[in-house]
């Protein structure tokens, strides 16, 4: 392994994210601050408590994975794809880098600003209501593995995509919406049927949720369900994208 | 004799129907500067991908100092640089910062002193902290050279680098090829200027349509037509090898 430059390579994505952190760090701090000053202060405090906890707790959670699957698709994917756009690819390509090297560099770095974001919005939670880590195991596990799924999906969208507005489908049309029904704002259990087990083939049901009993304790699917839907979808998704990686899909002629 | 700093062996490459390289061989000499002239498509490029690691060709084999470009990746790009023939900047980096995380990338500690040497050289130490994309297109394109030369390969792939670049710049970089080729780094040149090729090439290879159609020193080849220019000769090659009757 070329430990030289995989480190070279993490750190470049950190310093590349840590130059833009208006965008990549405080942008969807103030966005999710908004979610939880909207829906968990104003409209919690007129709702009742779901699934035994105060509503402003309940989303808080949520509101985190939402933000760490977003940022962390978001780092490797706009990185590895403007590098394609504009050439630069050409300077790792050239390098003496495996494939395993490339994907633990672009994973690490996305890991570490999706986990800085979720900090910050959980440490502003703390400043509307204060609550305890629940279970610091299972937040540590759900944190680590999530945001590493979602790093690998960001690199097989930035090799598949061939322009912008490719890449924006992932966020907008399938993250996002996957992220609200997955019950980032409400519990399944106040859905009617069909919506119900429609919603449990949703992963981002599983991981909001795992998240959500590391940090209150409460969960509509047991932890070890929404663990096993996790490690199942990061290595899947670990395998096609070292896959793709050591084809040039798309980067190799 | 020595044995080649690059040995390619009945090297094809194929996109779907379409041939880029047809059993392709071609052997280039320790310090010596190799001239690779061909027109707009012949495979120069190509070429150059394969054996730079952006392509993989569909059959033959490419050695680097005897190591092969795919089994030994890590080796042979360790040996190779490669100046690009597009101009591109990551937008976020310094020209300093730009170099340092090429040599990381490259396998060899970043070095600070190595850099400063290689911004004085090209003439960018005045640019270090300014944002690659505020720098004129010359000093892009010296960037992109002290780049390839971070961790000082043995074989060097100019891809067109003075296209569409002043005559001023272009002169620039024809000493600097002097220089490296003086240093004792091996020089693979490809470019659409047969002047170029003519100063600075020790040998020649044309490819026209994914064949070589000539490999020549570069004297021998000018001794053999005497009084007339290499590009004439050039000309005269390719029209052949297109069917087309002399002008």
């Amino acid at each position: 392994m070329n430990t030289i430059a995989l480190k070279t390579l993490f750190i470049k994505e950190i310093r590349r994210f840590s130059k833009v952190w208006l965008q990549t760090v405080l942008s969807p701090l103030v966005t999710t601050s908004l979610y939880i000053l909207v829906f968990g202060v104003a409209l919690g405090s007129r709702l009742r408590e779901i699934s035994g906890v105060p509503y402003i707790q309940f989303v808080v959670p949520g509101l985190v994975m939402m933000t760490m699957v977003r940022d962390s698709f978001m780092n490797t994917s706009s990185s590895l794809f403007q590098s394609k756009i504009n050439g630069t690819i050409i300077d790792i390509l050239v390098a003496p880098i495996g494939a395993f090297e490339m994907l633990l560099a672009y994973v690490g770095a996305a890991m570490i600003r999706a986990v800085i974001v979720g900090s910050l919005v959980y440490l502003v939670a703390l400043s509307f209501t204060w609550f305890p880590l629940h279970h610091i195991g299972w937040t540590v596990f759900f944190t680590v593995f999530v945001t590493a799924t979602l790093a690998l999906l960001g690199i097989i969208a930035a090799l598949w995509a061939e322009k912008f507005d490719h890449l924006a489908i992932f966020p907008n049309f399938i993250l996002l919406p996957l992220a609200f029904l997955g019950g980032v704002f409400y519990s399944i259990d106040l859905l009617p049927e069909p919506w119900q087990t429609v919603s449990r083939f949703n992963p981002l049901l599983y991981m909001i949720n795992g998240l959500r009993y590391g940090f209150l304790g409460v969960s509509d699917v047991p932890p070890v369900t929404s663990a096993g839907v996790v490690l199942l979808s990061f290595f899947v998704l670990l395998g096609a994208a070292s896959a793709l990686l050591r084809s040039g899909y798309n980067l190799r002629s | 004799m020595k044995p080649p700093v690059l040995r390619c062996r009945h090297v094809t490459k194929r996109y779907g129907n379409f041939t880029a390289l047809q059993d392709l061989s071609l052997e280039v000499y320790e310090g010596e500067i190799f001239a690779l002239l061909g027109p707009n498509g012949a495979g120069k490029s190509t070429l150059i991908h394969c054996i730079t690691g952006l392509a993989k060709q569909s059959s033959g084999s490419i050695e680097v100092l005897g190591f092969d470009t795919i089994r030994d990746f890590r080796t042979t790009r360790r040996l190779v640089g490669l100046v690009p023939q597009e101009i591109n900047y990551d937008p976020f980096f310094t020209p300093l910062e730009s170099l340092t995380i090429q040599m990381g990338l490259m396998g060899v500690e970043p070095s600070r002193e190595r850099a400063d040497t290689l911004l004085k050289t090209f003439a960018l130490d005045d640019k270090r902290d300014a944002y690659t994309r505020t720098l004129s297109g010359g000093m892009k394109r010296r960037l992109l050279v002290a780049k390839s030369l971070v961790h000082e390969p043995r074989l060097l792939f100019l891809d067109e680098p003075t296209a569409g670049v002043d005559v001023e710049l272009r002169r620039e970089l024809w000493q600097e090829v002097e220089g490296l080729r003086a240093a004792g780094t091996t020089i693979v040149l490809t470019t659409h200027y047969i002047e170029e090729a003519e100063r600075l090439a020790d040998r020649i290879g044309i490819l026209h349509k994914g064949e070589l159609l000539l490999v020549e020193s570069r004297s021998s080849l000018m001794g053999r037509h005497d009084g007339r220019s290499l590009e004439e000769i050039y000309l005269e090659l390719i029209r052949k090898a297109d069917g087309r009757p002399d002008a």
